[in-house]
C-alpha cells in the first residue's frame, strides 16, 4: 500500500523535528543515519536479497568532521518537505540547484572565504540517499524524479494520472517507466513471465519481432545498469501478479552482476532491496557454458581483459553468487578467460536467439539461480 | 685542549720564540686562508671586546667595521670598538705585541685565553700586508685616550712601538679600539661573518652590536639590561689535574720565594674542593706523606701524583662559581629576539662535572615565528658563549638532537624548530684544535640530552595547547558558519520562526563551546 503525501511529510518532518527538540533543549543536536557500505551489507540467505545493517553514523553539528553534513541533511530535508507539501514533483539536479547556496564566512586564520553548500550533485544525491535510509521512505516516494530510461512493452494496461496506456499498442515504441512506479495502477496483465533484456538493442530488437506476443511474455529493459523505477516495476509485476523473472545480459562479470542487482539488491543501495529486489529472478544467460553447448563460432568469442577476471574474482566471493552454478560458471569463466555477448548467438542466424535459445532454456529450465 | 696546552706539550718547539711558532703553525689558531682568517680576526676582537665589558659588569657597546681597501688583492681593514676597561697605557705594547704576555693562567669561564688569539690576529695582519696594529684605548677616568702603531719582532718576540699618541678624554671615554689591516676575502666569509655576529648577539642579549661591512648594515640592540653573573676566579680540581699543571702550580711558590708547602698544604691551598681531611685520605690512599715538601718532589713523584689525583673516586664535586651560564631569562630574550620566534624557552641546568671540570648545559627550544621549517631541526651551538659555526656534524649536541624523536613532542617534520645549546666549562672538551665542535664526553652528553628534552617538554605543551586552542576556533568557525542554513532548514521544517533557532544556536555555542575557551582570545601572537 503506497503511503499518501500525508504520511510522507509527516515522516519527513518527525525526522527534522528530533534535531529541534533536541537544540531547542540545549543538547547538541544530531541526526542519526544508517550506514550504506559495504561492512554494514548484510545478505539476507532465506529471503536471498541484500539489506542494510544495523551499524549507524550520529551526523553530529558539534563536530567539526560532520557539521556540513548534518547541516546539508537538514538542508535536503526542507527541501523535500516543501515540495511534498507544494505537490511538486523536483528531479535530484532540481534539488541540487535549489539547496546550493554560498556561505561566506570568516576562517581562523581571520580571513573572508566562501564555501558551497555542496559543491556537485554527487553530494546532494547521497544527501538524499541519507534521508531515505534514515526516514525508511524511497525517493521515488518523496515525489522526487531523476532520468528514468527503463522500458516495458507487452500485454499490460496501466493507469497513469488517470489515462489508461495498453503496453500492447505501442508499435515500434515502448511504454518508458516513470520515475515512481508505484504511482502506476497496474490494470491488467495477460503474461506467462517477464524477460528482462540487459540491452536496449536486443529489447529493440525482440519488439520488432514481436517476440513478447509469440511468447506471451512482458518484454522490459533497464538499458545496462538498471535505475531504481525498472527495478520496482519488475519487483512489482513478480510481487503483485506472481510473475516468473528471466534475465538476460551478456556473458561477462559485468552482466552477471546487473543479474543479481534485479535479484538480490544493490551494495550501494541496499537499503532498498525489500522494495526492488526479486529474489526468485533467474538467469538465462549468456554463461560461458553456453559457448559449447551452444558451439558459439569462434569470432564472436573475445578474451576476457584483467578487469573482467578480477571482476569475477570478486562476484566469486559475494555471499549471492554462492550456489553451486554459479561457482561452477565464474570459476568456467576464469579458466577460459573468454567472454561473449547476447549477440553472438546471431552466429546462428538472427532467429536463432528469440525462436530457440530463449524458449528453449525456459522450456527445459536452463536457468540458474 | 686549548692552544696553550697544544704549545706547552710540544717540546720540541722549546727554542723557537713563541711568536715565530705561531708564525709557522698559524693555521692551528685559525688562520689557514685569507677567508677563514677574516672571519676569525673578528672573531678574536669581538670576543676579546665581550670580555673586557661583561666581565667587569659593563653594558657592551661593541662596533665592528670592515672595510674592502682592495678587492681585486684580498686587502680588507678591520676595526673593533668596545666600552670596556681599556688597556693601561704602559701595557699597550706588551698586550698587542707579546705573545705569551699576560697574567692569564687563572681558571674561570672566559671565551678566549686573554690576548692569545689577538696577538695571531696582529701577527697574520703583519705578516700578511706589513701593516701595523693600531690602538686606541682608555682605562676608566683615564684623563688622556692613548694611541699605538705597533709592530711584532717575530724573532725576538718584542713590540715594536711605531707611533705613541695621546689626546685629552674629556668625556672619559673608556674602552679599547683595535684597527688590523690584513689579507682577507670577504665576499667568501661574509655570511659566516654575519652569522657569527647575529649568534653573538643571541648568546650575549644584553650587548649593543653594530656591524658595517661591505653592503652589510647590522644593528642589534640589547633587548635587557641585566647582565648574567661574572664568574668568580676558580681553583682546578683535582681530578683535573696534569703534570704540566702541577709544575706550574709548584714553581708559582718559588717565584713567591715563600717556604715550599707540605704536599697536605699544597693540595688544600691549591685545589678546588679540597679540605684537610679529604687531602690526608687522598695520601694515604695514594701513598704519599703528608708533610713531604714540595720542593722535594722529584719528576717521578709528580708524575705519580698526577696520576693518583685522577684516578681518585672520593674528591668532591668541583664548585661552579668560575662558570657564568647566560641564565634561562636571558637565553629565552636573546633567542626570541635573534630568531624571531612565536615560542621559545631555555633551560639552564644545575653545574656537573667531567673529569674535574665543572660544567653547565644550558639549551633553548625557538619554534615557528621566522623561523624557516626544515626536515632537521636547525642547531645553534655554544661554547662559553661563543658561537660554534664549523663541524657541526661531528658535535655532540648534533648527535643528541638526531637521536630525538621529535614526534613525541608534537613536532612533525618539516618544522620551524631550532635548538640552541651552551656549554659553559672552565674546560670544554673541543674535538681536535679547531675549537668548533663539542666532543661526546658522556656527561656532557647527557646533560645536553636532559637539557633538550626537559625544554622539548615544554614545547609540547605549548604546541598541545596551541592545538587544542584551534580546535576550539576550528569548531566555533565551523558551527557558526552553518548556523544560518541549519536554522532556516528547521525553521521550514517546523513552522517556527528562524530566529528561534538562531537563538538556540547561540546558547549551545556559549554553553558548549566558549565555556572552555573564549576563541576571541585565541590569537596567534607574533613578535615584530
Amino acid at each position: 500500500m503506497p503511503l499518501s503525501d500525508k504520511e510522507i511529510i509527516a515522516r519527513l518532518e518527525k525526522l527534522g523535528k528530533l534535531v529541534a527538540t533536541q537544540l531547542l533543549k540545549g543538547n547538541p543536536p544530531y541526526i542519526e543515519i544508517p550506514v550504506r557500505s559495504l561492512k554494514n551489507t548484510i545478505w539476507d540467505d532465506k529471503r536471498k536479497i541484500l539489506r542494510l545493517g544495523p551499524a549507524k553514523a550520529r551526523r553530529e553539528y558539534l563536530d567539526v568532521k560532520s557539521a556540513k553534513r548534518f547541516m546539508q541533511t537538514l538542508l535536503m530535508l526542507s527541501l523535500i518537505i516543501m515540495a511534498r507539501r507544494e505537490g511538486d514533483y523536483p528531479t535530484i539536479r532540481d534539488l541540487y540547484y535549489m539547496g546550493k547556496h554560498t556561505i561566506t564566512y570568516v576562517d581562523v586564520d581571520g580571513r573572508r572565504k566562501k564555501e558551497e553548500t555542496w559543491d556537485d550533485q554527487r553530494e546532494s544525491n547521497s544527501v538524499i540517499e541519507d534521508i531515505e535510509v534514515a526516514t525508511g521512505i524511497l525517493r521515488e516516494e518523496m515525489g522526487i524524479m531523476h532520468d528514468a530510461k527503463g522500458k516495458i512493452v507487452g500485454n499490460i494496461v496501466v493507469r497513469s494520472k488517470g489515462y489508461l496506456i495498453d503496453c500492447s499498442k505501442m508499435g515500434s515504441g515502448a511504454y518508458a517507466i516513470p520515475p515512481n512506479p508505484d504511482r502506476l495502477e497496474i490494470v491488467k496483465v495477460e503474461a506467462d513471465y517477464v524477460l528482462v533484456v540487459e540491452k536496449d538493442a536486443i529489447f529493440e530488437r525482440l519488439n520488432e519481432e514481436e517476440f513478447w506476443k509469440r511468447e506471451n511474455c512482458l518484454l522490459v529493459t533497464g538499458k545496462g545498469q538498471p535505475d531504481r523505477s525498472t527495478r520496482r516495476m519488475v519487483r512489482r509485476l513478480w510481487e503483485e501478479f506472481g510473475l516468473p523473472v528471466y534475465v538476460l545480459t551478456d556473458a561477462d562479470p559485468y552482466g552477471w552482476y546487473i543479474y543479481s542487482v534485479f535479484r538480490s539488491g544493490s551494495i550501494s543501495l541496499s537499503y532498498e532491496s525489500e522494495k526492488l529486489a526479486c529474489p526468485e529472478a533467474r538467469f538465462i544467460g549468456v554463461t560461458t557454458t553456453d559457448i559449447d553447448r551452444y558451439k558459439i563460432p569462434r569470432n564472436y568469442i573475445i578474451a576476457a581483459t584483467d578487469r573482467d577476471l578480477k571482476r569475477a574474482t570478486e562476484l566469486m566471493k559475494y555471499p549471492w553468487f554462492q550456489s553451486d552454478s554459479w561457482q561452477k560458471e565464474l570459476k568456467l569463466f576464469l579458466k577460459r578467460k573468454e567472454k561473449i555477448e547476447i549477440e553472438a548467438l546471431s552466429g546462428h542466424g538472427f532467429k536463432f536467439l528469440s525462436h530457440t535459445y530463449i524458449p528453449e532454456k525456459i522450456e527445459k529450465k536452463l536457468w540458474i539461480v | 685542549m686549548t692552544i696553550l696546552d697544544e704549545i706547552l706539550s710540544l717540546e720540541e718547539y722549546r727554542g723557537l720564540s713563541p711568536a715565530e711558532f705561531f708564525y709557522r703553525n698559524r693555521e692551528i689558531a685559525g688562520f689557514s686562508n685569507p677567508t677563514r682568517a677574516l672571519y676569525q680576526t673578528v672573531r678574536e676582537l669581538v670576543e676579546n671586546s665581550l670580555d673586557a665589558t661583561e666581565m667587569f659588569n659593563i653594558l657592551p657597546d661593541i662596533y665592528v667595521e670592515i672595510k674592502e681597501l682592495s678587492s681585486t688583492e684580498n686587502i680588507v681593514s678591520v676595526t673593533v670598538r668596545d666600552n670596556g676597561i681599556g688597556v693601561p697605557q704602559d701595557e699597550v705594547p706588551k698586550v698587542f705585541g707579546q705573545v705569551f704576555y699576560g697574567s692569564k693562567y687563572k681558571l674561570r669561564q672566559s671565551r678566549g685565553i686573554f690576548g692569545l688569539g689577538v696577538k695571531m690576529a696582529v701577527l697574520y695582519a703583519q705578516m700578511t700586508t706589513g701593516k701595523p696594529c693600531e690602538v686606541r684605548t682608555a682605562v676608566p677616568k683615564s684623563e688622556y685616550i692613548y694611541s699605538f702603531k705597533i709592530l711584532i719582532d717575530i724573532s725576538k718576540n718584542k713590540p715594536i712601538v711605531l707611533s705613541k699618541r695621546r689626546e685629552p678624554n674629556p668625556n672619559k671615554w673608556h674602552g679599547t679600539e683595535v684597527k688590523l689591516t690584513l689579507e682577507g676575502n670577504w665576499s667568501g666569509s661574509r655570511s659566516r661573518i654575519v652569522e657569527y655576529i647575529r649568534r653573538t648577539a643571541l648568546i650575549a642579549p644584553y650587548a649593543n652590536i653594530t656591524f658595517k661591512g661591505p653592503g652589510v648594515d647590522l644593528r642589534f640592540k640589547r633587548v635587557t639590561t641585566k647582565l648574567p653573573e661574572p664568574p668568580e676566579i676558580g681553583k682546578p680540581h683535582p681530578k683535573g689535574v696534569d703534570i704540566e699543571l702541577l709544575k706550574k702550580l709548584i714553581s708559582g711558590y718559588k717565584q713567591m720565594k715563600s717556604d715550599p708547602p707540605t704536599l697536605q698544604e699544597f693540595l688544600v691551598e691549591c685545589f678546588d674542593s679540597v679540605g684537610e681531611i679529604t687531602a690526608k685520605r687522598f695520601l694515604d690512599w695514594a701513598g704519599f706523606k703528608h708533610d713531604i715538601r714540595i720542593d722535594q718532589l722529584k719528576i717521578r713523584d709528580l708524575e705519580k701524583l698526577a696520576r693518583r689525583m685522577k684516578e681518585y673516586d672520593e674528591w668532591r664535586r668541583p664548585k661552579a662559581t668560575p662558570l657564568s651560564p647566560l641564565g634561562e631569562d636571558l637565553l629565552k630574550k636573546g633567542v626570541k629576539e635573534i630568531l624571531k620566534a612565536e615560542f621559545a624557552t631555555a633551560v639552564t641546568r644545575k653545574p656537573s662535572s667531567y673529569s674535574g671540570h665543572p660544567f653547565i648545559v644550558e639549551v633553548a627550544i625557538a619554534w615557528g615565528g621566522e623561523i624557516k621549517p626544515s626536515d632537521k631541526p636547525l642547531l645553534l651551538r655554544f661554547a662559553n658563549k661563543i658561537p660554534l659555526l664549523y663541524d657541526e656534524g661531528v658535535d655532540v649536541s648534533r648527535k643528541v638532537v638526531d637521536h630525538i624523536d621529535w614526534s613525541q613532542y608534537k613536532v612533525k617534520m618539516p618544522a620551524p624548530l631550532a635548538i640552541i645549546t651552551h656549554v659553559c666549562s672552565t674546560k670544554v672538551p673541543f674535538k681536535g684544535v679547531g675549537k668548533e665542535a663539542i666532543a661526546d664526553v658522556p656527561e656532557i652528553e647527557r646533560e645536553v640530552e636532559n637539557a633538550i628534552k626537559e625544554a622539548a617538554r615544554r614545547l609540547r605543551r605549548y604546541l598541545s595547547k596551541k592545538e587544542r586552542e584551534l580546535e576550539i576556533k576550528m569548531k566555533y568557525v565551523t558551527i557558526t558558519k552553518y548556523a544560518d542554513e541549519v536554522a532556516r532548514a528547521l525553521a521550514i521544517i517546523t513552522g517556527k520562526d528562524k530566529k528561534v533557532y538562531l537563538r538556540a544556536i547561540n546558547r549551545l555555542v556559549e554553553s558548549k563551546i566558549l565555556k572552555k575557551k573564549v576563541p576571541s582570545r585565541v590569537t596567534v601572537r607574533r613578535r615584530k
